[in-house]
Formats: C-alpha cells, sequence, structure tokens
C-alpha cells in the first residue's frame, strides 16, 4: 500500500500523498512513543482529517470477540460536526460491519448506492454522508476495529482510491500501536503474577515455624527451589512436655505443590493440637487431603513425638524418605516406611498409620526430602544418602541449627529440588543399642491403586522395596522383586493402556506364609498369552527384556482370571528364600 | 534433569545417574545418540546410577548398535553390582565392553 503512493500523483492527489508519507511517519513515531493510547489515536484521527481534508472522522473499538454475533463497535475517537462518541453498533451491520468481515480498506465512492449503507438520520444523526473511506484496525486476523473518514470537504468532491490506499496504511500504522500496547498490557499482567508469586512464597514461609531458640533439640530447614516450596516441616511442642514434629513433600512441583503443602501444614498444625499419636495423627491428615488432590498427587510424610525424658521417639512414615538415625556411636539406622503416601487411597488395616517406637538415646535422628540426597557436587555426583551420612558425619560436633545450615551449604547452592531438613537432638550421653525391627505378620502390605503413568514407578518401587523389607527380605531380594514389579507395571502402562495416562492399577501386595504375592489388576484390554514371554536371549535386541525380568526374578508369573469388569489380572510371586530372610537393620552398608 | 557430558579427543563420556527407569530413559537415550550423532566414541559412566530397569538396559543395546554400524567406540564404565546384576541378567554382560573401574 505504501508503495503505491511514492508513485508520483498529479495535482491535488500529488500534493496529498506527499503528506500522507509525512503523516504516516509521524504516527509511527507517536505511536512508539505514547504513554496513553487513547489519547494518541485521538490526536492521529484529527490530524488524518486534516490531511485528506475530510469533513468527519471517526475511530470505532471493536468490544468483544469479532466472532460472536453480539459483538459490538463503539466510537472512542470523532472529528467533525456532530460528537458522536459512544456511539455503539453491531460490529456485523453496515459499512463498517463489511469492513470488518472482510478484513480490508473499502472506498465507498457514493454512500446512498451501497446496499449496506445505513442512512444517519436512521440512528437519530443529522448528517448526509456521501462518501467515505472505511479501513480495519487489525493486526493479521486480530481485530481492533475500524476507522472511517466521511465526505471529503471541497464541494462535490468524492474520495478517490488514492485516499483509501493512504487511510489503509494509516490504520496498519494505528492497528500495530494498539497491539503493541495490548502486548505491554499482557507483560505488566505476567509482572503482577510474578509478584503474586512472591508474596505467596511469603504466605508459605511464614507457615513455617519461627527460629527456634539455639539451644532447642529440635531444629529444621526449608530451601525452596523455586520461591514456592512443595516441601514443609514443623514443630509442635505439646502441653506435656513432648514435642511433635513433621517433615512432608508434595509431588510435583510449583504453584499445585505449593497449595497443598499449605493444606497439609495447616491440617497438621491444628490436627496436632490434639491428636498425639503420629499414627492416628497421619490417617485423620491423609482424609482432609484425600479430597483435595488431583488423581496422581500424592504426599509423603514423616510425623513424629519425641519426649526428651525418656528419649522416646515415635513415628509414623506415609511413603517418605527413610528417616535416619545415627546413634550415639555414631553408627546409622534407617527407617523405611512402611505405609504408602497420602492421598493414594490405600486400605489401611484399622484405617491408621504404623507406628515405630525407638529410643535415641543420645543421638540424632534426621528427616529430610530428595532435595538432599539428589542433589549433586561440582563433578555431577549424585549426593546420595551415603554423602548425606557423611556430612552429617562430618558436621557432628556443630549444634543442631548451625549443624543443618553447615549441612545446606554442603549440598549445595545449585539446588534444584527443595530442600529440607529436620533433626530431632537427644542430649543423653547414655547410647543404647539399636531395637530389633519388629516383624510384622499382616497377609495385606499394600492395597491401593495407582494411575497408570511412568511418573508413578518410582512411588511403586518405593512401595515395594518398603513392603519386602517389611516382610523380613534382605536388601538384594527387595530389589530384585522391586525390578520386576517394574517391569509388569511398565508392561501395562505401554502395552495395556498405551500410554493412556486415564489407566489405573490396582496394585496389591499380600504375604503367604514363605512367600510374598504382588497383584495388578488393570482394565486395559486383555493382554495376549504370547506377549507374556521372554525373549531369546542369544538376540541382541531391546524389547521382550522387561518380561524376561519378571520371569527371571520371581518364581512365577501368572495371568488369573480378572475381578468382574477389569482386563486382566497378573500375579507375581517370590519366594522368600533361607538366605535372603536376613533382616539387617543396617541398610547403609548395603547400597552400592 | 539432564546428564552430564563431556567431551575430550573425540570421546564423549556420558555420566548417567540416578533412577533409569521408563520416565527418565527417553532422555538417558536422546543424550547417548546424541553424542554418536557427533562422530564420537561413546563411554557411559554407570557410576551414579542406583537403579536400571529393561528401558535403560534397552536404550544402552541401541547406542551400543548404533556405535558399531558407524565404526565408533562404545565402552561402559564404573558399572556397580547391582547394575552388573542387571546386565548379566539379560546377558548382556559378554556383550557390551566394560571397562574395570579406575
Amino acid at each position: 500500500m505504501v508503495t503505491a503512493l511514492s508513485t508520483i500523483y498529479p495535482g491535488r492527489d500529488r500534493r496529498r500523498s506527499a503528506g500522507y508519507l509525512d503523516l504516516i511517519a509521524e504516527l509511527i513515531e507517536e505511536f512508539a512513543r505514547s504513554e496513553d493510547l487513547r489519547v494518541s489515536l485521538a490526536s492521529a484521527l484529527r490530524r488524518i482529517a486534516d490531511v485528506m481534508d475530510a469533513d468527519a472522522a471517526g475511530l470505532f473499538q471493536l468490544e468483544g470477540d469479532f466472532g460472536d454475533a453480539d459483538a459490538r463497535i463503539v466510537c472512542r475517537a470523532c472529528v467533525g460536526p456532530i460528537d458522536v462518541i459512544g456511539l455503539d453498533l453491531s460490529a456485523h451491520a453496515g459499512i463498517p460491519g463489511r469492513v470488518l468481515k472482510r478484513n480490508k480498506t473499502e472506498l465507498v465512492a457514493d454512500a446512498r448506492n451501497d446496499p449496506d449503507f445505513i442512512a444517519p438520520q436512521t440512528i437519530g444523526i443529522d448528517y448526509d454522508i456521501r462518501s467515505l473511506i472505511c479501513a480495519p484496525l487489525s493486526h493479521r486476523d486480530e481485530r481492533y476495529g475500524v476507522v472511517e473518514l466521511i465526505n471529503p470537504r471541497a464541494p462535490g468532491a468524492l474520495f478517490t482510491t488514492r485516499d483509501a490506499e493512504a487511510l489503509g496504511a494509516l490504520a496498519a500504522a494505528a492497528a500495530f500501536a494498539i497491539r503493541n500496547a495490548r502486548l505491554t498490557r499482557e507483560l505488566l499482567e505476567q509482572t503482577r503474577l510474578k509478584q503474586e508469586l512472591e508474596l505467596a512464597a511469603a504466605v508459605q514461609r511464614n507457615l513455617l515455624p519461627a527460629a527456634p531458640d539455639v539451644s532447642a533439640p529440635i531444629q529444621g530447614l526449608n530451601i525452596p527451589a523455586r520461591g514456592v516450596s512443595g516441601d514443609f516441616y514443623d514443630i509442635l511442642p505439646l502441653p506435656d512436655g513432648r514435642t511433635a514434629f513433621a517433615l512432608a513433600d508434595v509431588s510435583g512441583k510449583g504453584m499445585n505443590a505449593a497449595l497443598i503443602m499449605v493444606k497439609a501444614a495447616t491440617l497438621f498444625r491444628s490436627f496436632g493440637k490434639r491428636i498425639h499419636e503420629p499414627g492416628l495423627l497421619l490417617s485423620r491428615i491423609e482424609g482432609e487431603l484425600a479430597e483435595t488432590l488431583a488423581f496422581g498427587m500424592f504426599v509423603t510424610m514423616v510425623v513424629g513425638v519425641y519426649d526428651p525424658r525418656s528419649h522416646q521417639v515415635k513415628l509414623a512414615n506415609a511413603g517418605h524418605l527413610p528417616p535416619l538415625w545415627r546413634d550415639a556411636a555414631g553408627g546409622f539406622h534407617e527407617f523405611p516406611a512402611a505405609d504408602p503416601p497420602l492421598g493414594i487411597r490405600g486400605k489401611l488395616e484399622r484405617n491408621r498409620y504404623h507406628e515405630r517406637s525407638f529410643s535415641i538415646a543420645g543421638g540424632s535422628l534426621y528427616l529430610y526430602t530428595d532435595g538432599a540426597t539428589e542433589a549433586r557436587d561440582a563433578n555431577g555426583a549424585m549426593l546420595g544418602a551415603d554423602g548425606l551420612q557423611r556430612l552429617i558425619d562430618r558436621h557432628a560436633a556443630a549444634a543442631p541449627g548451625a549443624r543443618l545450615r553447615a549441612i545446606a551449604e554442603a549440598v549445595g547452592t545449585d539446588v534444584r529440588d527443595d530442600l529440607t531438613l529436620l533433626v530431632v537432638e537427644d542430649t543423653d550421653a547414655a547410647g543404647q543399642v539399636p531395637p530389633r525391627r519388629r516383624r510384622r505378620s499382616a497377609a495385606h502390605l499394600v492395597a491401593q491403586t495407582i494411575p497408570a503413568q511412568v511418573g508413578q514407578l518410582k512411588i511403586v518401587r518405593r512401595l515395594v522395596q518398603a513392603a519386602a523389607r517389611e516382610a523380613g527380605a534382605g536388601v538384594a531380594w527387595a530389589q530384585e522383586l522391586v525390578l520386576a514389579v517394574d517391569e509388569a507395571c511398565q508392561n501395562i502402562i505401554r502395552h495395556g493402556y498405551r500410554d493412556n495416562v486415564d489407566g489405573r492399577i490396582e496394585f496389591t501386595i499380600r504375604r503367604r506364609g514363605r512367600q510374598l504375592e504382588v497383584e495388578l489388576v488393570d482394565y486395559a484390554p486383555k493382554a495376549e498369552a504370547s506377549a507374556c514371554r521372554g525373549r531369546r536371549l542369544d538376540e541382541v535386541k531391546p524389547g521382550g527384556l522387561g518380561t524376561h525380568f519378571m520371569h527371571a526374578l520371581t518364581d512365577h508369573v501368572q495371568f488369573r482370571p480378572p475381578p468382574q469388569g477389569a482386563g486382566n489380572r497378573l500375579v507375581l510371586t517370590k519366594r522368600l528364600g533361607a538366605n535372603t530372610d536376613i533382616d539387617t537393620d543396617n541398610q547403609g552398608a548395603d547400597s552400592e | 534433569m539432564s546428564f552430564k557430558v563431556s567431551e575430550q579427543a573425540g570421546v564423549a563420556t556420558v555420566f548417567l545417574s540416578g533412577e533409569i527407569d521408563l520416565e527418565r530413559s527417553p532422555l538417558a537415550r536422546r543424550t547417548l545418540l546424541d553424542a554418536l550423532a557427533r562422530k564420537q566414541s561413546l563411554v557411559v559412566d554407570l557410576g551414579d546410577v542406583s537403579y536400571i530397569d529393561s528401558s535403560g538396559i534397552a536404550s544402552l543395546v541401541e547406542a551400543y548398535q548404533r556405535a558399531k554400524n558407524a565404526n565408533l567406540g562404545f565402552t561402559l564404565t564404573h558399572v556397580g553390582d547391582g547394575v552388573m546384576k542387571i546386565l548379566s541378567l539379560a546377558r548382556l554382560d559378554t556383550v557390551f565392553p566394560i571397562r574395570a573401574a579406575g
């Protein structure tokens, strides 16, 4: 359009077109500097009308989405004998409606002959329109309104195609300015959201307990990775001299996790004042939390009560990383979770999480989130539970609060995950030997439903691991079962549900005498029995390997008749051998 | 979280770490194949791998075959007992060139 204007025009057109080019350049510059676009557009309209010798001009803004039948255009600026600011018309009627629809500038030499023309008199405006140009204010398909020039001032004159081209170019410049203004507004909105996020982080920090006395026996620390945190800890002194404490990690990151964390923290605070039994407290929190959690979200949480007089700690662990006790002699002992995370709706016996009581006489107990063990050193190596133990040893002489800060510092400033630590320090010097893990003979070790998603495999592995250890299996035996069950779940996710994320797996682990039985019920189409055979191992190629692992690492892999309405029921059975049934307390020594 | 890669004299060392399961093996596979695509021999350091499943093993197999076809080196190093057990279960312990730790 602009190039057409650079052609040499004769007479009046020639003078005017030179003026147009100057005007376009001027307006573009003014729009760029403009702080109030509406004022700039009104002044631009006046100058356009002036340079183009028009008797009247109007700028109409589109209100609503042009795709809607009831969208309107409203006059925001006008020039001429009659003020029509605020005039409100249908965005689909008249010549402006047609221009918006075609998204193209139109010259209407004689308006009275145009079938779409709506005479001003019909809407109560006493004004004759002879000739007009109407141009869309639009950027590509995005429409902001129209601009209209009405009646050349010279008596009897009509607008020309060159006038139309000029107005089209001016309208494009104006539309560009409108678009920029909108983008700027969106940017401001984003900045505001960011500020809100920072405010949310501040609110969260206030939920954490106030910094306790440096000599207090229980200390905690939380370093969020991204402003808001999905971790929390709390320390709650009880009236009888004992202290309740909790540490939790919400699955996922960002705002969702942070909101759930706030709820979990609030529940712990309010129930914790009345309920002093960790197992019962966890089931009450789970009962409230389960309603809020989206499918697939979960919370791992450890709750404990410490009695400084008897040096006893009572713990309940819902799927969280094992608390670590460093005894008075410097030996480490882990307490793996015996129950699934909160929010997975495990059908727990007695609707209560398992509790474990033990003396921490003269030692200290550490609770931590995976931000501590999955942090990396300068060489990119993961710290791991061993690394955390080394750090605890190195700073053992420091006071508890200072020790946590020293550990956090050593874990690294490049924290990709939230980092939360809590220590319970017992000041009694009379160390005792660690208690033997109590062996339970519960038939059901796990019974719950999990979403058939790859992100859930990690939790499946932790559950199998905990159940196997609960049943008294050694570490190597447990790892074999973990891999076999992981592979079975993968088969269901990939080949059963074909990666449809809405699928679910009902997951049960039972102990039957001297063996563990893992049952996986899915609602996918029936599996072909042949799909469950291993592969020939002399071929070096991927595929079929998972099934081979399932068979090699368990004693039986069987499809049994599924329950009513289900697709498949796969049962993996593994015998607890004489040599595997070794119940070690010191798991640290077993890791690779 | 990406895996660390160090490159030196036409050899790329990929440091796999953590749990190489169905969720993370696509990233492991991508990292290994990208290194080979740059015409470099490959050393895969498994020292920090705490868990590996069949999808992780499959990524190693694919990279191994890709390297062999392109006449590029492929070696595993720092293979821990846990990972070695799974490799031998798949009978891949005799297929993959494994360099003793050091």
